[in-house]
């Protein structure tokens, strides 16, 4: 797979640091004073933070409208970048009716994954989907996580350190892109055999669409739904076969993933992930090309994008809208 | 035997009884579709003999804005199925003749102005039924002379190998051309009139330079000629599938019009207006979008005749 713009559409107004805390009531005492700053500025805090850090915070500021608790994560959540675009639709939301926002996230071990590499990601990601929204985002890691790579990662992504409850410029700050080469995306749990399996070339990606779509209105997807649905595999597909290998195999699984409900489907190609996170920044709409992706995330719940040594692989779940 | 090329208007003078070559689907449809929308512009009993694509010959016919609900509720459009057609051209000559006879004679009873029939004839010359496609043909022209019955038979070189098709079109005096600008067996362009074309079919990775080509092409004709429209009109009521590069190709090809002309699209499908949206269409002021409405939504299936 390749995507051709990678590039930012606009000057990045994102601030992005990350504090420290040993323990929950030194977590709450470097948050409460971002809380009390950005509540007597009339600026909207979004918490991404665990249920007992919320009600704390809220018992201590009240049930201001300005406090917005962003969504949960959710069991089926497992992979960085699908949070990470989730988050910016989110906070664009708030941004577009309310102005810039403080956000406040903070790590959660269940979504640690096999390694903690989930935050590496997750952070990386942050870095290119919010890098023009105007948002002050404050990421609080435990100094004792139980996967090093939690720190490790967390040192890399974060342009400024909270240090004292000041931010400072992080030294080891690398950009988002060179951060993941080092830590690439996990892959995902395998899911056994696929309902499905479709090998596609350039010319037969109309028989796949066909092929997909017949099999979602099947199971009871509506037919919008369905077609927004085969938009996002069209699109991911033909990224396969333009840039990755001549055929793409599409894996169709109808009944959820064993954590979540819904259609998953996986597209597989033998060639070189050349950007780590595609999709994830809204495309210039002078650009050509490079907007297939983001508009698969827009319409997925989730689209996770990761390599190996056989290639290019992209997991989307679709779920019936509620 | 001679056989001439005409356009599909002539069989509303001379022609009655005339073969078509099609070659792709998309082709087929609009054949048909063209052949049925005239019957029933002349009041014509018009039957559609099915091989199993009639569902794509109504569509086809609905995004032409025929009121298929209308025309079933005054019996103007009849769908054969395809037993029925398979049963009536393997039945001997002359029961063949005497169908074809009573078919027009129940028509005219009916006050239709006449009859018209179309589809793939694709059952008769089959062994063992004693008769060759061209002595049906000529069957099919001796009973049908002097009356109002209009026939089009439907080949495509999908289904039928060279030499077949070679030896229908020897079987008739008359073929019914039309020209393409395009057809890839997955989209089909054609030009509808100065500036403007139609687009059938599906728009992905394997096309899409097509479009971009025959959208520089149009625009390029507008410019060189004052007399040409400063709109440029793509019918597209008959697009299925836009991807997303396809969707961007129509929106900056408008934006890279010059002030003085546009790029219309008339009978927008909402899935391809979807894709228009996320792709921002809504934005760009040379692109006019005219969404398909609600035919299909609306669609009532026509009675078969079993």
């Amino acid at each position: 797979m390749k995507i051709e713009s990678t590039r930012l559409a606009q000057a990045v107004t994102l601030r992005h640091r990350c504090g420290f805390y040993s323990a929950q009531r030194h977590l709450i005492s470097q948050v409460d004073p971002i809380m009390a700053a950005a509540l007597a500025r009339d600026t909207t805090v979004a918490l991404a933070v665990d249920p007992q850090t919320a009600e704390t915070v809220i018992d201590t500021f009240g049930g201001s409208e300005q406090l917005v608790r962003l969504s949960e994560p959710g069991p089926g959540c497992h992979s960085g970048q699908t949070l990470a675009a989730r988050r910016a639709r989110e906070l664009r939301e708030l941004v577009r009716d309310r102005g810039p926002v403080v956000m406040i996230g903070q790590h959660r071990s269940e979504l640690d994954g096999a390694d903690g590499s989930f935050w590496t990601e997750l952070d990386a990601a942050f870095g290119v989907a919010l890098a023009d929204v105007p948002v002050e985002l404050t990421c609080f890691y435990p100094e004792l996580p139980l996967h090093q790579a939690v720190l490790d990662g967390a040192r890399q992504t974060h342009p400024e350190l909270l240090v004292g409850g000041v931010p400072v410029t992080n030294a080891e700050h690398q950009c988002p892109r060179t951060v993941l080469a080092e830590y690439p995306a996990p892959n995902p749990d395998l899911l056994g055999a696929p309902d499905l399996q479709i090998e596609c070339g350039a010319w037969q990606l109309n028989e796949m669409r066909h092929t997909v779509e017949q099999a979602l209105i099947g199971v009871g997807y509506g037919r919008s739904r369905a077609e927004d649905i085969v938009l996002a595999v069209n699109e991911v597909a033909t990224n396969a076969v333009e840039y990755g290998s001549q055929d793409a195999r599409v894996h169709l699984w109808l009944d959820g993933d064993g954590t979540t409900e819904g259609a998953v489907c996986e597209v597989h190609d033998h060639g070189t992930l050349h950007d780590p996170l595609p999709g994830l920044a809204a495309p210039h709409s002078s650009d050509p090309r490079g907007r297939g992706v983001w508009i698969a995330r827009q319409i997925c719940e989730s689209l996770h994008v990761w390599s190996d040594s056989s290639g290019t692989h992209v997991r989307l779940h679709a779920g019936r809208p509620v | 035997m001679t056989r001439t090329v005409e356009d599909m208007s002539s069989f509303g003078s001379s022609v009655t009884h005339a073969c078509a070559v099609a070659v792709s689907d998309e082709h087929l449809w609009e054949l048909s579709s063209s052949f049925i929308e005239d019957g029933i512009t002349a009041g014509d009993h018009v039957l559609y003999f099915d091989d199993g694509t009639s569902d794509r010959v109504l569509e086809r016919l609905l995004d032409d804005g025929l009121d298929l609900g209308g025309l079933r509720d005054a019996g103007q459009l009849e769908v054969v199925p395809a037993e029925a057609t398979r049963a009536a051209l393997r039945s001997p000559i002359d029961m063949f003749c005497q169908l074809l006879t009573a078919t027009v004679d129940s028509a005219l009873e009916g006050g239709f102005s006449g009859v018209r029939w179309t589809g793939r004839f694709n059952y008769g010359p089959t062994p063992g039924n004693g008769h060759t496609q061209r002595e049906y043909e000529a069957a099919l022209d001796s009973t049908i002379r002097g009356r109002p019955a209009r026939v089009l038979c439907l080949y495509d070189r999908a289904h039928f190998p060279d030499d077949v098709i070679e030896a229908m079109r020897t079987a008739h005096r008359v073929e019914i051309g039309t020209t393409t600008i395009y057809d890839d067996n997955l989209l089909r362009v054609t030009a509808t009139a100065q500036g403007s074309a139609r687009l059938a079919g599906e728009v992905d990775y394997s096309n899409r330079a097509q479009v971009r080509k025959l959208l520089a092409s149009e625009l390029d004709t507008a410019l060189r000629s004052p007399a040409a429209p400063r709109e440029i009109r793509l019918d597209v009521s008959s697009l299925r599938f836009v991807d997303v590069a396809g969707a961007v190709g129509f929106v900056h090809s408008a934006e890279e019009f010059p002030s003085s002309h546009r790029l219309v699209l008339d009978g927008v499908r909402p899935r391809v207006a979807r894709v228009l949206d996320r792709c921002g269409a809504p934005f760009a002021a040379q692109l006019i979008t005219h969404a398909h409405g609600e035919r299909h939504a609306a669609a009532l299936p026509v009675e078969v005749r079993v």
